[in-house]
């Protein structure tokens, strides 16, 4: 017997096992697969762990530890020595390759986007059979269908190779499919190594159910950045079906003018049952944003903003965004306010680096900012921050008291969502 | 909150919430009478007269039914129907049917460049100058990526499909026989007349048209809360496909029919009803022939690409590179260049190819009908969304009429021969 074989899943369902004896056992319907640590820092292999056997009506799990598979003369033999039952616990923990992998859509982690699995390689080695890979290429659908032996051979013929294309099991991610939420949605910490951007994405092309499991398995902050970045209708579809505490504490995460725009799309009760259950601040904040009519520059502001006093020092102006650790869009502009909230100038990191420590704002601000009114129509936005090529501008209120600030970003995004002709 | 109290005054937002919901029914009926339908509407008229009228009525309940069923599992899984055939019923029906879907689809298409050529030819524009112009256009339509407005521009010119209605009333008809004929339906038992029955029915429900309204439904983002105007929009889509239909056969056959016109392709009648009803008859079911044959040109061989793609685990969509979706672009491109191709071949068996197709959609339906079903019954998928016990029975009898039906339009020509 050689030390390693390698053969397909789609080699050895639907085949029949033989016991020592020689005599027929039952037909192999499925394997299950169980992560199993290899190495100290090796990432887990997948380890096949049980064989879904149908003898004679029935269909039951039973330990793959008593399998064997053997390829003699490229025909996959499959014995057995003995029937050993699993327990339904034992079944639960583990992944069942055809059920859950084969013709599923999984995610594709370096190419960062989903794929669909034609088949699965696996491997027999000394410590037990592993899956090693996924099959997403051509070779892999026409194995399925039994043409690609023959296929292969006429195109030899002419030189030609069918490109097979693998994805190592390390570099995937398998969806819960089903709505079990079985044991895959504890594990979906591949994902957590995507962009939210990615992730956005991938969300976007799995069904209705899928994207459900995946989402809600994602930390709030994570879930805030991901949420973010997903199209409305997605948005919506996911808030709406979230437990309104959980889609409530993913809200409070998110910066309020987005919070809003997503809240602003609800039904109204709905809308009104998550503001309640959100923190009094964050709500407030989108209350206050959820006030102004489309397309004026009020319902795109963010009003996460970091405004001082003019008499305050650099130093504590630094020392206050080290323990605060505003986000990045947050620090595009900072704002001098007089008492009152009334806007008088701004300053940008650049400022602040440079001076010396005891320096006040007062002295490195600009003063007489370009600003925005907050009823002002959106496309005078675009036309600002080109003209003073600004990444934020400064939002106030007809008294002048400093409400918010557009960032160029929802500008960007804003302008290019008016000029896609939406593709497919 | 200003706006949220003019979203909220009754009548404007039950308004409002149509409008926005309002399209894959309309689009899909409006796609449904394309080229091959018109033709088949016109030659049905021509030899039979009001005789085959009737079969449009079973037609418009089984095709109700079967897009909102399309709709109901677009909306509540979100997943297009190649994607849940190729996840639930395994890789070897998924093979049959996106291969047949594939060949019946090139077929289709050729029949819609068929369409392009006759009508331009009622203009005296050489088939040779107008189908390459139109593959061309419709090709740069897609992947330059103006499809959605296209999409949009076709649905507005799709009212010029109502010019069917025009024609047929400047033909006369005789409104008391149409009555007569609805209400005792007939047929002839022979060959021609059967398979003219088969073709009307496979006509008015192509296959992929279920693939498309899924997918349709699932672009829009539908709810279920928000079904009922689903459920208008698919029914005023139905009864759009089955009035333009209906007034085909009634225009040809109040004109060519008691003159003994026959006539094998929709540019017959068009030149036919030129002394019969006036040259601006024939030229306003030219022009309507022209548009439907472009949308259809349009929309078939990308909704075919994009469908085999999903199956078959294809990176698919006209907003990827051609690099990133090469299988995608290349069958998008394939099926478009063949299509053009067969038409420019001189004495090209245009009718038999017509009829392939049709065969091979009559073939493909029972099988797509059949996976639909199952898939809509299975809880696992659908959860409380299942079927009713009318919706089966409508869809099973469907299935057994349709196979019934291809069986004898298989077995016929083999028995007659």
């Amino acid at each position: 017997m050689t030390s390693l074989t390698t053969f397909y899943l789609s080699g050895i369902i639907g085949k029949e096992a033989f016991g020592a004896d020689g005599d027929a056992i039952g037909i192999i319907k499925d394997l299950l697969v169980n992560a199993v640590p290899s190495g100290q820092n090796d990432p887990n292999q997948q380890l096949v762990t049980g064989v879904r056997l149908k003898i004679k009506k029935e269909t039951r799990f039973y330990s793959f530890k008593s399998f064997r598979v053997v390829k003699a003369r490229e025909m996959l033999n499959v014995s057995c020595t003995g029937l050993i039952e699993l327990s339904n616990e034992e079944v639960e923990n583990g992944l069942l390759l055809v059920e859950n992998i084969l013709d599923k859509q999984i995610v594709d982690l370096n190419g960062r986007k989903l794929v669909r699995v034609n088949d699965v390689r696996l491997a027999t080695l000394p410590a037990g059979t592993f899956a090693v890979a996924v099959d997403i290429g051509i070779e892999g659908l026409l194995r399925r269908i039994g043409i690609a032996l023959p296929i292969k051979r006429i195109l030899s013929l002419f030189k030609v190779n069918i490109p097979a294309k693998f994805i190592l099991w390390d570099d995937v991610q398998a969806i819960d499919h089903s709505n079990l939420n079985i044991v895959l949605s504890k594990s979906y910490a591949k994902l957590h190594t995507l962009h939210p951007s990615d992730l956005a994405d991938i969300l976007e092309d799995l069904g209705k159910k899928s994207s459900m499991s995946v989402f809600s398995a994602l930390d709030e902050e994570k879930a805030a950045d991901v949420l973010e970045e997903l199209e409305t209708q997605t948005q919506i579809h996911i808030i709406e079906n979230l437990p309104v505490n959980k889609a409530a504490d993913v809200l409070e995460k998110m910066p309020a003018d987005e919070a809003a725009d997503i809240i602003d799309e609800l039904e109204d009760d709905r809308a009104e049952l998550l503001l309640k259950e959100m923190d009094t601040e964050s709500s407030q904040e989108v209350r206050e944003l959820l006030e102004y009519p489309d397309n004026s520059v009020g319902s795109l502001m963010t009003t996460d903003i970091l405004s001082f006093k003019p008499e305050k020092t650099v130093q504590e102006v630094i020392e206050d965004l080290r323990s605060k650790k505003p986000e990045a869009a947050e620090l595009y502009s900072l704002f001098v306010t007089e008492k009152n909230d009334e806007l008088i100038g701004t300053f940008n990191l650049r400022d602040l680096v440079v001076a010396a420590p005891e320096t006040l704002v007062g002295q490195i601000m600009k003063s007489e900012p370009v600003f925005l009114y907050d009823n002002q129509k959106v496309q005078d936005i675009s036309e600002l921050i080109s003209k003073y090529n600004l990444l934020a501008v400064p939002v106030v209120d007809t008294a002048n008291q400093l409400q918010g600030m557009v960032v160029v970003d929802d500008v960007v995004e804003d302008l290019i969502n008016k000029r896609r002709t939406k593709k497919r | 909150m200003i706006r949220r109290k003019f979203k909220d005054s009754g009548f404007f937002k039950q308004l409002a919430i149509f409008f926005a919901i309002l399209g894959p029914g309309i689009i899909t009926g409006s796609v449904d009478n394309d080229a091959g339908g018109i033709t088949t509407y016109s030659v049905a008229g021509a030899i039979y007269g009001y005789g085959l009228i009737w079969t449009l009525f079973p037609s418009f309940i089984v095709l109700l039914v079967i897009q909102e069923m399309n709709a109901r599992m677009g909306i509540v899984t979100g997943k297009g129907l190649s994607d849940l055939i190729r996840e639930n019923a395994g890789m070897k029906i998924t093979f049959f049917i996106f291969i047949g879907l594939l060949l019946s689809n090139i077929g289709n298409t050729t029949t819609e460049f068929a369409g392009v050529a006759g009508s331009m030819e009622i203009f005296g524009v050489s088939k040779y100058i107008s189908v390459p112009v139109a593959a061309v256009m419709v090709w740069f339509l897609v992947v330059k990526g103006t499809y959605k407005i296209a999409e949009r521009i076709f649905l507005i010119f799709s009212i010029s499909l109502l010019t069917y209605v025009v024609s047929a009333l400047m033909s006369e008809p005789h409104w008391s026989e149409i009555g007569n004929a609805v209400i005792h339906p007939r047929v002839e038992m022979n060959t021609q007349s059967l398979a003219m029955v088969i073709a009307l029915v496979g006509t008015t429900i192509a296959p992929w048209m279920q693939f498309y309204m899924q997918s349709s439904v699932i672009e829009k983002g539908l709810k279920m809360k928000n079904y009922r105007y689903t459920l208008i929009d698919i029914a005023v889509g139905c009864v759009v496909t089955i009035v333009v239909a209906f007034f085909i056969m009634v225009a040809c056959g109040s004109t060519l029919h008691p003159n003994g016109i026959q006539i094998n392709e929709a540019k017959d009648a068009a030149l036919a009803l030129k002394p019969l009803a006036g040259a601006i008859a024939s030229q306003v079911f030219a022009f309507g022939l022209f548009v439907a044959s472009v949308f259809s040109a349009t929309i078939l061989p990308l909704a075919t690409a994009f469908y085999v793609s999903e199956a078959f685990g294809f990176e698919a969509g006209i907003d990827k590179k051609w690099d990133e979706a090469k299988e995608f672009y290349t069958l998008y491109t394939g099926i478009l260049i063949v299509s053009a191709i067969i038409i420019l071949i001189p004495n090209a068996p245009l009718i038999q190819i017509s009829i392939w197709s049709q065969v091979l959609n009559g073939i493909l339906l029972p099988v797509v009908l059949v996976s639909m079903i199952l898939l809509i019954n299975n809880k696992k998928i659908m959860g409380t969304y299942v079927n009713k016990p009318l919706q089966n029975i409508i869809g099973w009898s469907a299935v057994a009429i349709l196979t019934g039906l291809s069986l004898t339009l298989i077995i016929m020509p083999l028995l007659s021969s």
